[in-house]
């Protein structure tokens, strides 16, 4: 950057340095010299996020709505090609960067006490500081280039969080599962990026996509490096066809779960489609909001049936992603930020309660030595009576995410709706179809969220000989587990959005980013609240399922069931598929090795050892027996001579007068 | 017949008697008087073929050279028959076979 920066603009870029590289010490501290099992991790990593989260909030105060903030420099050079590295503050990296330090701080308190105990605790907070350090840097990174290592350090990060406890079986397939889903996506961003290099010969964001865009043609390529940018954001923020790792990485500590697959590590997808958003043609954007819509969908009728609290969760995270997609698929950039941010404080307060809630029943089921499985919600029922903070907290979160008015979630969600509904105006009768869908993942949503609150909070407990009202209030008296779920409830009412609470329009998010939205109809002034009463009778009709045991022929157990509780089959499909047909081919070109490539091989392998055979035989029989001939020959000759050594004088005597004889006899006759 | 051949006739009769003594004795002093005849034998040869040098009659000189050295070798050959019998308890030259491979 050619222009002098004034010197606030200097200390700005030195505190989001700083914001990112504070995990990052601590990552080193806590990896060197604090010992396994210290309380000082815990500190340190809980004090850096903190320390994050101040840098975090005064750059945001001196960023938002400012002109976007550009230093780089020269990295590197190849031939005439210079790679600059730099860090880009605008409005979008600076909410990320609030959001992402605003969510990771909760979650590292809540840690402290939910990994107490655990003999791996320092590790654990090293992980975690090192995630949050790649999700920092990944947010204001300048360069696509840094923008796609920090993306894999992001991914790795999580792969070592949700494979925590690796002793676990499930575990390690989860992370394995996680990160292979993952890799999938970052080629296809890999691919993308290299589209983008190669027609543009910069990896410069600012350059790409900033306040003065370079023009982009309208060709082929650029629909296909924005389906490559899309096919990462896919796999990170597990869309459709990749959301299956998700779910499975629940196997992970569910303070994990909330941080990574819940508020941040899910968000770097729709981080990146904002990011590269000027790429999107409006092939890409439809294809975007198809995929959003229908994962959705998809999600929310899988999250229906589900009996694992923290797999409906997760569904429920994968369906809210897709609102989000949809969002920027039909061009409301402003309301699926809006959503991101919101989505991120209930869903992580969502998961927080859920950790509560598992280690009461972990310690139920150790109490009362039952053996049954602790995160399935038909083994709870009445948990309000002896975690009310959890209840009403969780309470809270639930609203957010139906949207009842009100709550940030309500503000969020209409925002998207509406724009939706806008977006599908004066198309063809197709269109309507996405906000359609998203009015029906609304109501799902409502029931899903429903069955789960009913289930595991209101009745009375399920398990025999447990009531509910004999046990003591347990696992929530450590407030560095509650401190943290109850500040993110207040985050996800609406004062912290938008004073008020009725028109999304006014949130300071939404206005953050009007230059990105097209302008929202007001036309939508009846959807809101239409869809609001909706939910509120669709949670009704879960009220009246779940704890006043009506309507029974609600849970009947048929066809469309079947498909839900299995998830559409979409894991069994890429087991029996994709899985299978993988094996196969690994077990073709196994064959192909052990027997044409290693048949190959033995077969030089024999030829050498007949010809060697050959030459043994020829060494043995033709030479050897050549010299041991020969040394027969000397031996018998001598042998034969030896005989006439008899040592008598006589005898030589008597050859000697012979041999003259006959000497002398030749010489007389020849 | 002249007397240089009767001369000659009686040496080659004494060498062969001679030759066949140490071919067939199994007794070394035997064998002794056999190489003694032999050495005779020549010794007969010399004399009479020094009758054709009568100026320096050198063929009765080299006689009597001879059998002065036969004399010694009489002498030499008794020694190593007397060292034989002692070390082998027997003069008998076919018993006598250490140089036998």
């Amino acid at each position: 950057m050619e222009t002098t920066l004034s010197h606030t603009d200097i200390i700005t870029i030195q505190l989001a340095i700083a914001a990112v590289a504070a995990p990052f010490v601590v990552f080193l501290l806590n990896f060197f010299l604090v010992p396994k099992r210290s309380k000082v991790s815990g500190m340190l990593s809980g004090a850096a996020i903190g320390a994050s989260l101040v840098l975090a909030l005064l750059i945001f105060f001196r960023v938002w709505n400012q002109p976007a903030l550009h230093v780089q420099q020269v990295w590197f050079t190849i031939g005439n090609t210079q790679i600059r590295l730099g860090i880009w503050l605008n409005n979008l990296s600076v909410l990320m960067l609030l959001l992402v330090s605003a969510i990771a701080l909760p979650v590292h308190i809540y840690s402290i006490a939910y990994m107490k105990g655990d003999e791996r605790y320092t590790r654990y907070f090293t992980y975690l500081s090192f995630f949050c350090f790649a999700m920092l840097a990944l947010v204001v990174m300048d360069n696509l280039l840094l923008l796609y290592a920090f993306w894999e350090l992001v991914g790795f990060a999580s792969y070592l969080l949700i494979g925590f406890w690796f002793t676990r079986e499930k575990a390690v397939q989860a992370n394995k599962k996680a990160f292979i889903m993952n890799r999938i996506g970052d080629i296809a961003l890999l691919t993308g990026i290299m589209l983008v290099y190669t027609h543009y010969h910069t990896f410069d964001l600012v350059t790409l996509f900033g306040a003065h865009p370079i023009k982009t043609t309208r060709e082929v390529w650029v629909t296909i490096a924005g389906l490559c940018f899309l096919m990462g954001a896919i796999a990170k923020s597990a869309q459709f066809p990749l959301h299956t790792w998700l779910p499975d990485a629940m196997e992970g500590p569910t303070s994990v779960s909330a941080l990574i697959h819940a508020a941040t590590m899910v968000a770097a997808g729709i981080f990146l489609l904002g990011r590269v958003y000027p790429i999107f043609d409006s092939t890409v954007l439809t294809t975007i909001a198809v995929i959003g819509c229908f994962t959705a969908f998809m999600a929310a009728t899988i999250a229906l049936t589900q009996t694992d609290l923290k797999r409906i969760l997760a569904y429920s995270t994968i369906s809210q992603l897709g609102y989000m997609m949809m969002a920027m698929g039909i061009g409301a950039y402003s309301s699926a930020l809006f959503h991101l941010a919101t989505h991120a404080f209930f869903k992580c307060l969502l998961f927080l309660a859920a950790g509560v809630i598992i280690h009461e029943m972990q310690h139920l089921k150790h109490k009362h030595h039952l053996q049954i499985d602790t995160q399935d919600i038909n083994n709870m029922g009445g948990l309000r009576k002896i975690m009310p903070v959890t209840f009403i907290t969780c309470c809270v979160a639930a609203l957010a995410l139906i949207g009842f008015p009100l709550t940030a979630g309500c503000l969020s969600k209409d925002g998207i709706l509406i724009q939706g509904f806008a977006w599908a105006e004066g198309k063809s009768w197709a269109y309507s179809i996405i906000p359609i869908g998203a009015v029906l993942t609304s109501l799902l949503t409502a029931f899903y969220i429903g069955r789960l609150m009913f289930k595991v909070f209101f009745g009375e407990s399920r398990l025999e000989g447990i009531s509910t009202d004999s046990e003591p209030e347990a696992h929530e008296e450590n407030p560095l587990l509650y401190l943290p779920m109850i500040l993110l409830a207040l985050g996800s009412l609406f004062p912290l959005f938008s004073l008020d609470p009725l028109k999304f329009e006014n949130a300071w998010i939404v206005k953050g980013f009007a230059g990105f939205a097209g302008k929202a109809e007001s036309a939508g002034e009846l959807i809101p609240l239409l869809i609001s009463a909706l939910s509120v009778g669709v949670v009704f009709i879960a009220y009246t399922v779940y704890v006043k045991q009506k309507l029974q022929w609600l849970k009947f157990k048929g066809v469309l069931f079947n498909i839900s509780y299995n998830q559409w089959y979409i894991d069994s499909f890429y087991n029996g598929v994709i899985v299978k047909a993988m094996v196969g081919l690994s077990r073709a070109v196994a064959w192909f090795d052990t027997y044409v490539i290693d048949g190959v091989v033995k077969l030089v392998a024999g030829i050498g050892l007949v010809l060697s055979r050959v030459s043994a035989w020829i060494d043995k029989y033709l030479i050897d027996g050549f010299l041991n001939a020969l040394t027969y020959f000397v031996k018998q000759t001598g042998n034969f001579i030896r005989g006439f050594q008899t040592g008598r004088v006589q005898g030589y005597l008597f050859t000697m007068l012979i041999i003259v004889l006959a000497l002398y006899i030749l010489k007389t006759f020849i | 017949m002249s007397m240089l051949s009767s001369f000659l006739l009686i040496s080659a009769g004494l060498f062969c008697i001679g030759i066949f003594i140490v071919l067939s004795k199994r007794n070394a002093i035997q064998i002794l008087i056999g190489i003694e005849l032999m050495i005779n034998a020549a010794i007969l040869n010399l004399v009479a073929f020094g009758k054709y040098d009568n100026l320096a009659n050198s063929g009765q000189v080299f006689a009597l050279f001879a059998i002065v050295l036969a004399a010694a070798a009489v002498a030499v050959a008794l020694a190593i028959i007397l060292n034989v019998y002692r070390q082998y308890k027997t003069i008998d030259p076919a018993k006598v076979e250490r140089l036998k491979d």
